[in-house]
């Protein structure tokens, strides 16, 4: 079971009752194929950065499920056949935190130097008269 | 005498020291750049719709690779544009 985003743009020239209806049927594939919707973003009508072809429009959707990797196969397939969906996008969502290791562990060293007392200040202020001098001379 | 010379040369980044560049998304300790965060990522692409650079927007590297995964998205699915005029 992983974390899928899906976001579609469906195209203007149907309603809103029919766009609604499509969404809907998506949604159901989700529950069918064993998969759990855990959100559903409707934007509505909105206006596109670019044309794509002889829209302007278009009604922004994004699903967020968790499930089985058949469902994004699913929708590609069920996207590429309709005429109404304008583009599709479907990205495995990152569930694991630890993702700056190296950030993370340096953050932790310099927590635990400050923690331990005030050994590294003294050092970082010998360092910086020493290039001045040599400017000067 | 170096010392003047230099002074000189150096007289318009003394007077107006460039303003220190810092990584936004550091700040706030943001691990996740969405989207569909059409906002944010707007202030990354100035006028010709082009993702800005590192050395100008101070972004830090690691930011910068998922801003620029998250621009790249966004155009897409027509959020941003590919190229404006």
């Amino acid at each position: 079971m992983r974390l899928y985003e899906t976001g579609f743009l469906i195209s203007p020239n149907v309603t809103e009752e029919e766009a609604d209806i499509l969404i809907q049927q998506m949604a159901d594939i989700v529950t069918q194929k064993n998969g759990k919707m855990a959100k559903l973003e409707k934007w509505g009508k909105r206006r596109m950065a670019y044309q794509i072809g002889k829209f302007g429009e278009a009604y922004y959707v994004f699903f967020h499920y968790d499930g089985g990797p058949d469902i994004p196969l699913e929708f590609g397939r069920r996207f590429r056949q309709m005429d109404t969906i304008l583009r599709y996008l479907t990205l495995v969502k990152e569930t694991q935190q630890n993702v700056r290791k190296k950030k993370k562990a340096a953050d932790r060293r310099r927590a635990k130097e400050t923690a331990a007392g005030e050994p590294p200040e003294p050092a970082a202020e010998g360092g910086t008269p020493e290039p001045r001098k040599r400017e000067e001379a | 005498m170096a010392r003047e010379e230099r002074s000189e040369r150096g007289s318009y980044k003394k007077f107006f020291p460039p303003k220190k560049k810092f990584c936004r998304f550091c700040q706030r300790n943001v691990k996740f750049i969405d989207h569909k965060n059409v906002d944010i990522l707007k202030k990354y692409i100035p006028d010709r719709g082009k993702i800005s650079p590192r050395r100008i927007t101070g972004t830090c590297a690691f930011h910068q690779r998922k801003l620029a995964e998250a621009i790249k998205r966004a155009r897409l699915l027509a959020l941003l544009p590919y190229v404006e005029d």
